[in-house]
């Protein structure tokens, strides 16, 4: 009760927002999709400080490596001086809870105003049978239970591959435990989100394929420091593939010198380099 | 009085946390073990006002870090 006041002035605002949508033109159904790109846009600014700090990270990866190899038995000491070091090097880790624990209320509030709706569909039945509810064609009505039409099961199966692909894409320093957690929960909270109205899986499923894209884009900007340092086994064997694609890197880069006194000075100083990396 | 705290954190860490998606804290402990601690060594009302000023803490402008609920400052 107390929690369904407090989100009272919440949903009224997520209403307002979606009956805009929907008065601009918009079905219910893309409304809803609407309003979910509108709050991940405005959680932009957050991403893009997380990028920064993801760099900052990879940066150091090889010294967080060493700390994490140095206390591997004790997980507790290792997240101490994991934290010291971050603090010493200037780091901020991405993850923070305010910033997840907003989208909670969100989802709760969502979550009421579409229950509101389902009870209460604006037009009464009249609009359910003109289809106002629909969406693309496939989903007859988004206020009822996601198990009420086949069609749901195909927003359950939306969902839950784009949970699988936004822990993969989002999961850059997770521990692998948490990951596989991650990814076997959506499966285990099926029964659950099988009795949600529709719509809110379709928020859901949104709100995951924009995580994904922000994921696939995130892998782009961010050059991957700690791929050449695993490569490093194969070094040797490679080295008649490696200095032609470095020097013609090396020539790019430096037009004016020649290619053939490049190679040799930069060829094999480098693979030291990242022999050196690996083996710290 | 003061576990009714901690059973709450727990029924938030088995119902709600995997819906957020929340894999990493800044700061160690994380928040939800740090609620935990400050429920035990300072009750209900006062771990309710240091579990929520660390959440405010927790947030992307803050610098994270080692912080043990004994630690705090907030109550002196």
């Amino acid at each position: 009760m107390i929690v369904a006041s407090i989100l009272t002035p919440l949903e009224d605002l997520l209403r307002h927002v979606l009956n805009a949508l929907h008065s601009v033109g918009l079905p219910w159904a893309w409304a809803i999709v609407g309003l979910t790109i509108i709050v991940r846009m405005l959680l932009v600014p957050l991403t893009v400080k997380q990028i920064h700090s993801m760099q900052n990270m990879q940066a150091h990866a090889p010294q967080m490596k060493e700390i994490q190899r140095k206390y591997k038995g004790d997980r507790t000491k290792l997240n101490e001086e994991l934290m010291k070091f971050y603090k010493e090097n200037n780091i901020n880790p991405a993850a923070s809870c305010l910033p997840l624990l907003a989208q909670l209320p969100i989802f709760i509030g969502l979550f009421y105003t579409l229950r509101a709706f389902a009870k209460n569909p604006p037009g009464g039945q009249a609009a359910i049978d003109r289809g106002d509810f629909s969406w693309l064609h496939f989903v007859p009505d988004i206020t009822k239970h996601a198990n009420s039409h086949w069609s749901g099961y195909i927003l359950l199966a939306i969902y839950v591959l784009s949970q699988v692909a936004s822990t993969y894409f989002m999961s850059g320093t997770m521990q692998k435990s948490q990951r596989y957690l991650r990814m076997i929960l959506p499966f285990v909270f099926i029964p659950f989100i099988v009795r949600f109205p529709t719509g809110l899986v379709l928020y859901w499923m949104t709100t995951n394929l924009w995580t994904v894209g922000q994921g696939l884009i995130t892998r782009r900007l961010i050059p991957k420091v700690g791929a050449p340092t695993a490569a490093t086994p194969s070094g040797p064997k490679r080295s008649s593939r490696t200095p032609p694609k470095e020097a013609q890197a090396a020539v790019a880069e430096a037009p004016d010198e020649e290619p053939a006194a490049a190679k040799p000075s930069n060829g094999p100083p480098r693979r030291v380099k990242r022999k050196k990396k690996a083996r710290r | 009085m003061r576990y009714v705290g901690v059973a709450a954190v727990w029924a938030y860490r088995f119902t709600l946390r995997p819906f957020l998606g929340v894999g990493q804290c800044k700061y160690h402990p994380s928040c939800s073990q740090y609620a935990i601690d400050a429920y035990k060594e300072f009750g209900l009302f006062k771990g309710t006002l240091l579990a929520g000023w660390r959440l405010l803490r927790c947030n992307p402008w803050s610098r994270g870090g080692v912080d043990y609920a004994r630690d705090q400052k907030v109550f002196r």
